[in-house]
């Protein structure tokens, strides 16, 4: 038999075997899928009238308010709370610490699939979304603009999570020659994701600098970038402790017996990375209130949020992190860990929707359709992860 | 109300100093309190 036959055989069966395995599985009549599916339903209703309508139809997006909450949710916060799969691929790749191989491909596969909704749903907010194109096809590239950055690095870091993530793919449709040369590329492309990751984190920061005069001094500084990174890193840790809590729970039988005992471990060590993550970003925030004298600011409505978000939403929870740590609790860990992420939905929301043009007379409120959609998104996403979970070997156990 | 002021660097120089002082203490400090006891034989 020549190579053609063999490839075209093997695709054949591939083609069989991809059709089985999108067959359902397990109860359709579960809680999740009862809330999720009309919400998903009605998701996709509103995009379509918003796709042929305009943006305007469903959004209270307008020229004074051009970025909503699709934009501060969807894409600012979500690719923050991606950011645990460059941490962790950084930390068991490139440092060797072997503890935390048994997360490695769950959270390489959160951030890709992160990655393809949330930036994804970027396109959902563009007022002409096919001109999405044009920074990649070289039609107006526009160098100068963060944007420019940002697109291509979303790009090429989804492709090279997607060469992280592969060698899954190929262990699940049973070719080990694959498999063994997707394995070869996995630490070039962790380097090169690393470098990715840590460019355009800072980079969704730098999108802002050009937006000064709108944004309120207590959200606004030079330094940005910098505090986007930081809190990417602790937001990342803080949605695995989450995510691994929740699957732990759900797919308790998919995961292999080794990574149950070495879960209460994983945890404490995520936890010890975000309790010193939070502490050297709460020392930033410290450091620029200072440089920029923004004592006179503290005092009005602006200045208690501006308070909460930093001591409640992070100071707090660096301290319970730390104290969870070192007294091996792991409910303290949990609340923490949810405080962590509500902080980050707060700061990256305060950024970009709640004190931008905040001395505005006319404010903005997302439309109900908005959130529906971001709901949406978010389900869509799960169904699309849980469907991955349930048939390929994310949890490191041999089908 | 104008935010925009010009910022003297220099004004705000000492307490930022103070605020590095205190954090890596702390940092060690916290470092040392997140590393478990190591046990006596």
């Amino acid at each position: 038999m020549n190579n053609t036959a063999v490839i075209v055989g093997e695709f054949k069966r591939f083609i069989k075997f991809f059709i089985s395995e999108l067959k359902p599985r397990g109860k359709w009549l579960t809680p999740f899928n009862v809330i999720s599916i009309p919400i998903i339903i009605l998701g996709i209703i509103i995009l379509y009238i918003r796709f042929t309508q305009g943006l305007g139809s469903v959004t209270n997006l307008s020229q004074q308010f051009p970025w909503g909450f699709w934009i501060g949710f969807d894409v600012v916060t979500g690719v923050a709370f991606a950011g645990g799969a460059y941490v962790i691929t950084f930390v068991v790749y490139v440092m060797r610490v072997e503890k935390y191989h048994s997360i490695v491909r769950v959270t390489v596969l959160n951030g890709l699939l992160a990655y393809i909704f949330y930036a994804g749903a970027l396109v959902l907010d563009l007022g002409r979304p096919w001109n999405i194109i044009n920074p990649i096809i070289g039609n107006s590239f526009g160098y100068n603009s963060v944007l420019f950055l940002v697109s291509w690095h979303f790009l090429l870091y989804m492709i090279a999570e997607f060469v992280e993530f592969s060698p899954v793919i190929a262990e699940w449709a049973h070719w080990p020659k694959v498999r063994k040369f997707l394995t070869a590329l996995t630490l070039g492309a962790v380097i090169f994701g690393i470098t990715l990751s840590m460019l355009h984190q800072s980079g969704l920061g730098a999108l802002f600098l050009m937006a000064k005069p709108k944004i309120h001094p207590l959200w606004y500084s030079e330094f940005i970038p910098l505090l986007f990174f930081v809190s990417s890193i602790f937001a990342g840790l803080s949605m695995i402790i989450f995510e691994g809590t929740i699957s732990h729970r759900v797919f308790r039988n998919l995961i292999g017996e080794k990574s149950h005992h070495s879960h209460e471990q994983i945890i404490l060590g995520l936890g010890k990375g975000a309790a010193i993550a939070m502490f050297v970003y709460y020392f930033f925030q410290a450091l620029i209130f200072i440089h920029q004298e923004h004592w006179a600011l503290i005092n009005d409505f602006w200045g208690y949020w501006y308070l909460i978000e930093i001591i409640g939403f992070v100071l707090i929870p660096c301290f319970m992190f730390a104290y969870a740590v070192r007294n091996r609790s792991m409910g303290i860990i949990k609340i923490a860990s949810v405080l962590a992420l509500v902080g980050i939905v707060m700061n990256r929301l305060n950024v970009s929707v709640i004190a931008f043009n905040w001395d505005a007379v006319n404010k903005y409120y997302p439309s109900w359709q908005e959130i529906v959609v971001t709901l949406m998104v978010v389900f869509s996403e799960i169904w699309v992860f849980r469907w991955i979970v349930t048939r390929m070997p994310v949890f490191n156990k041999e089908k | 109300m104008e935010f925009y002021y010009y910022v003297n660097i220099f004004e705000t120089k000492g307490l930022e100093y103070l605020l590095l002082i205190c954090f890596l203490v702390l940092f060690i400090l916290l470092v040392r309190y997140l590393s478990p006891p190591i046990k006596k034989k």
